[in-house]
């Protein structure tokens, strides 16, 4: 059949159903009829979905002409997507085409929710089109005789890979699809990806290189530009609002009438803890609201996650409580209004959230922003900007996970075996080990053969063996089947389950939280108070409490900080001259604020770096405001304080927000010394900040995830976590062992260089000190706190500069006693 | 290795002068003898064994921070107080049975919960085995005992304590933890973890740092 005739029955298709498929749709059927590979940009709820099954069934068609009678087994297609709960939608929307078309053609879902039976039947016969996760796939991969399942695979599209790209799934994908293109050479690969600031490295990242097969790539983009209308929820008396703070519920009253207008409206949240305490504050004023109001979060149990997402759907609901947990998903068309609490973050992010709701034809996504403080109000109208500008976040790709590596080659060892020079050339195509050395691939194989120890006398380590025909094998059924269930790269918190005495599963909350709790004392989650019982194993035994408890749940690491588009945006939005007068809604409900800094400061230009330094009780303070987010101006406050203290004996106390950081110390120092010394220097960066922040505490954090993924901490077989106790030990344990006794281990090394990359961001630090070191340096000796500096220097979470020895920093600390 | 960096801390307990070393382990002068708990020897060839990749170098410090300590204070009388070995016999059995033979210190086991290696193996490397120990009045246990009657020197919990500053900052250390007539001694081992304990105000905590030993309840 001719290219022309196969496009005709999909156009008839969609017209019998009274569409008309949109031009990226038929761009994406050309493109894999031409036998392309390919990376679509289109949003949630386009069409994505027909826009790629259709030319598989197309496709299929083509080579069966037949179809209708006869039908031809063997998988098709792998439809890879992020969450599972996604997958129902697919295999409907997949289904009815292919049955519409009597394609006989069959859609099948395998996931971690899939029965063992329904994976055994699959295994016998595989459906013509699998809709399954990274981690099942690679459980797949880690089956006998894999390479025959797949013997008649023809594509795999990979849906959201923008949710897949920064983290180590993506490398899982890219690992898997690695080999998929050796055991499957007419392979095409396709992304799904919403709009991020890096699309064409996206595409990159998941063809690898593809220099092997020729067959061209493109990018086809969805012209559906969402349209969002940003409405910035302004206090009446802009006066009394305060100048910090994180929460927001000064404007509570302002959500009511919002609510109240609208058939369902989501409240997103920044943290689990301000959800929990938002739901709480609703209900408490407004008890006319209980069983209208609903809370949804990561932590509460998966039961209520789903039925509150069921009663979105069929409208019971008048407004949900939400934290990111609902950024993603399926589509709730009754959702009219979102309200943002706080800053976001990040533009994507953003625009994500207010396309949870519901878009009539032609009119825009209507997101309502509530300001915690006064500043975020300058955040409000630069995400009005970036809204139209339509600025993008990147998504950074890992490199070299060594973790991620070693898990997958042990995943092989435990199917068929693997012969290491076949596999090398096929990972080091890969974008993650693009930059692989031939001595840490040898690295890795030591790692799983003779647990990275050079000698073969006295070693007792047992994993993968090396065959006499050179196969890297698990012979041993016990390890493959650890293996097997350890298969993933999302490592969970420390977690308690919370459960009533009397049964019933309400929720996770981590250790830390319960773990200074006793007997008796109540707490506030998943909106209840309930009393602690009593903790046993891993699980908080509650009952229901009629006390008032202020004691909400709260969670660690829940704040993200700016991303660098945003943080650029602001500093243009807030610099845009004084010209503030003039501008948006937003900065013109500030001018009160802008005026004072005026009296005391300035307001700085894109080509100012400003510094304000002034006495109060407390001290001397030091504010700066490079703008860049919180985790660069840890970093910075930390640097800058090191380095002031090679020159003068003095110590710090830091603080630091998204917007700048301060330096308080109880001694006058001349500021003047930073311009002479050139202190913002990007030279000796990487040192100095080795030197001066806690990098070790850091990375052996950091250190957690990757001794679970690289398998040297199981985390125990479901519901059986005492047999394995004896084999269960602290990522600490061993970070120290490793850090004590083997400081070469590229997995140690690879916790350290996560931490400087992605904790703190040491790229983005860098470009930020070259940016300041050409700015023109503003120091403003003030009389009293400037508007500006007043929510950093009210910030409670300061730490002090320690670069002192372990025992000096212990003297002063405070022993953790009983209550 | 002898380093002098190790630095020691005297204190009372009953009446009897100790002396807290930082590798773990408590020196009583007048009894001249070493009290060591949860060496745990061989944990890091089962780890080995089990597919976790824990150092091997782990395996040799315990034997190095035994022979530190038994110089330091220059005494061959050692008391392990339970737990010396982890699990079933594996090849460091042999490296301890070689290290033995070696130094030839006069040692007794107090049995611990972990201690399953026959007997009779201990018996010929000429190492005395009890279920409860004794110097003088003091009694010597494995596990601690609920309101011990007597003092009382025992191990198996694997005290530490946790301490918390400004910023978030939290650190938690081994500590030799002192509670009415009971001692509890850190764990000895290098590949051991510990739990942490929240003390009483009249419980007394000896904290290892860096070297170091630190007094970290407040004195009276």
């Amino acid at each position: 059949m001719k290219r022309e005739e196969l496009l005709n029955i999909a156009q008839g298709w969609f017209e019998g159903r009274g569409w008309n498929p949109f031009p990226f749709q038929k761009q994406t059927w050309n493109a894999y009829l031409q036998g392309k590979h390919g990376l679509l940009n289109a949003p949630t709820g386009s069409g994505k979905t027909y826009a790629l099954w259709t030319p598989i069934v197309l496709s299929y068609i083509k080579s069966n002409p037949e179809y209708k009678t006869k039908h031809k087994k063997g998988i098709k297609a792998l439809w890879i997507t992020p969450l599972r709960a996604l997958s129902v939608e697919i295999q409907q929307a997949a289904q009815r085409m292919a049955d519409e078309l009597e394609t006989g053609l069959t859609v099948g879902i395998r996931t971690g929710d899939t029965t063992q039976a329904e994976r055994a039947k699959q295994k016998r016969s595989m459906p013509d089109l699998l809709i399954t996760t990274p981690e099942s796939l690679m459980l797949l991969l880690a089956s006998k005789d894999y390479p025959k399942l797949f013997k008649t695979l023809e594509a795999v599209v990979v849906d959201e890979w923008h949710e897949l790209l920064g983290s180590k799934r993506g490398v899982q994908m890219e690992l898997a699809l690695s080999r998929l293109k050796t055991i499957c050479p007419k392979l095409r690969i396709w992304g799904i990806s919403a709009t991020i600031g890096n699309l064409d490295q996206a595409m990159d990242v998941l063809m690898g290189d593809s220099t092997e097969q020729e067959k061209p790539r493109v990018l086809i983009r969805a012209k559906r530009k969402p349209k969002v209308k940003v409405k910035s929820i302004i206090p009446k008396k802009m006066e009394t609002f305060p100048w910090r703070g994180h929460l927001g519920l000064h404007l509570l009253e302002e959500i009511i009438p919002i609510i109240e207008a609208s058939k369902t409206t989501i409240i997103f949240t920044n943290t689990r803890g301000q959800c929990e305490i938002w739901f709480q504050k609703i209900l408490e004023k407004h008890p006319e609201l209980a069983g209208a109001l609903a809370m949804h979060h990561g932590s509460i149990n998966k039961e209520t996650r789903l039925w509150v997402e069921q009663a979105i759907r069929n409208e019971s609901l008048k407004a949900v409580v939400a934290t990111s947990s609902l950024d993603l998903g399926v589509d709730f068309a009754p959702v009219e209004t979102i309200i943002q609490i706080g800053g976001p973050k990040g533009v994507a992010k953003f625009l994500q959230r207010a396309g949870r709701s519901n878009h009539r034809p032609g009119e825009p996504s209507l997101i309502y922003f509530l300001p915690t403080h006064a500043l975020e109000l300058v955040e409000a109208s630069a995400l009005k900007r970036a809204v139209t500008e339509s600025v993008m976040e990147d998504r950074t790709p890992f490199l070299l996970c060594f973790d991620v590596l070693i898990q997958y080659l042990v995943t092989l060892a435990v199917s068929d075996g693997f012969k290491p020079e076949e596999i090398f050339p096929e990972v080091q195509r890969t974008f993650c080990f693009q930059g692989l050395t031939e001595e840490q691939w040898q690295w890795c194989l030591n790692f799983i053969t003779k647990g990275s120890q050079s000698l073969e006398a006295y070693n007792e380590y047992r994993k993968v063996l090396i065959q006499e025909d050179g196969l890297f094998k698990v012979t041993d059924r016990r390890i493959a089947m650890t293996h097997r269930l350890s298969i993933g790269t999302i490592v969970s918190d420390a977690m308690l389950l919370v459960k009533y005495v009397s049964g019933g599963f309400i929720g996770t909350v981590e250790e830390w939280f319960l773990g200074k709790m006793k007997p008796g004392d109540t707490f506030v989650f998943a909106g209840r108070t309930l009393e602690l019982v009593r903790l046993r194993n891993m699980t908080a035994q509650v009952r229901k409490s009629k006390k008032r408890s202020s004691n909400v749940v709260s969670f660690m690491g829940g704040r993200l900080p700016l991303s660098s588009q945003m943080s650029q945006l602001l500093r243009e939005e807030l610099q845009s001259s004084s010209a503030y007068k003039s501008h948006t809604r937003e900065l013109r409900a500030l001018s009160h604020i802008f005026e004072r800094q005026l009296q005391e400061s300035i307001v700085p230009a894109s080509y100012e770096f400003l510094i304000e330094s002034f006495e109060t009780r407390e001290g001397f303070h030091v504010v700066f405001y490079p703008f860049e987010g919180r985790f660069v101006h840890e970093a910075l406050s930390h640097i800058l304080a090191y380095r002031i203290s090679l020159l003068i004996p003095i110590s710090f106390s830091l603080a630091y927000n998204d917007y700048g950081f301060e330096l308080l110390s109880d001694q006058f120092w001349d500021v003047q010394l930073i311009f002479d010394n050139d202190l913002f220097t990007p030279e000796y960066l990487l040192q100095d900040l080795e030197k001066s922040i806690n990098a070790t505490e850091m990375a052996s954090r950091k250190f957690r995830d990757i001794a679970v993924i690289s398998g040297l901490v199981f985390q125990g077989y479901p519901n059986k976590t005492v047999k394995t106790k004896h084999l269960q030990s602290n990522s600490r344990l061993l970070f120290k062992v490793f850090k004590d006794f083997e400081p070469d281990n590229l997995l140690l090394q690879q916790a350290y260089r996560e931490t400087f990359e992605h904790e703190l961001e040491e790229g983005r630090l860098r470009i930020a000190l070259e940016r300041i070191c050409n700015q023109d340096m503003e120091w403003r000796p003030c009389e009293k706190p400037t508007p500006f500096s007043f929510p950093i220097i009210t910030d409670r979470l300061r730490e002090k500069m320690s670069s002192e020895k372990l025992s000096d920093r212990i003297k002063r600390m405070r022993v953790q006693y009983e209550d | 290795m002898k380093t002098n960096s190790m630095k020691t801390l005297a204190f009372n307990f009953g009446g009897l002068e100790c002396v807290g070393h930082p590798s773990g382990a408590l020196y009583v002068p007048a009894y001249d003898c070493l009290l060591i708990a949860d060496v745990h020897l061989g944990k890091v060839s089962h780890f080995r064994k089990h597919g976790a990749a824990v150092p091997t170098a782990a395996i040799q410090s315990n034997f190095d921070k035994l022979d530190i300590a038994m110089e330091d204070f220059k005494t061959d009388r050692i008391y392990f107080l339970g737990d010396l070995f982890h699990s079933h016999t594996n090849k460091e059995w042999d490296y301890f049975a070689r290290w033995t033979q070696e130094r030839k210190p006069e040692t007794t086991l107090v049995l611990g919960n972990h201690d399953i290696i026959p007997l009779s193996r201990y018996d010929a490397l000429g190492i005395t085995t009890c279920e409860v120990g004794a110097l003088g009045d003091l009694q010597l246990t494995h596990i601690p005992e609920d309101k011990p009657e007597q003092f009382t020197i025992s191990g198996h919990i694997h005290p530490g304590v946790r301490l918390r500053g400004v910023g978030r900052q939290s650190i938690s250390l081994p500590c030799f933890f002192i509670s009415g007539k009971q001692m509890i001694l850190p764990a000895f081992g290098s590949f051991t973890g510990k739990h942490v304990l929240r003390p009483g105000s009249d419980d007394r905590i000896y904290a290892i740092a860096e070297g170091e030993l630190l007094a970290l309840h407040e004195t009276p």
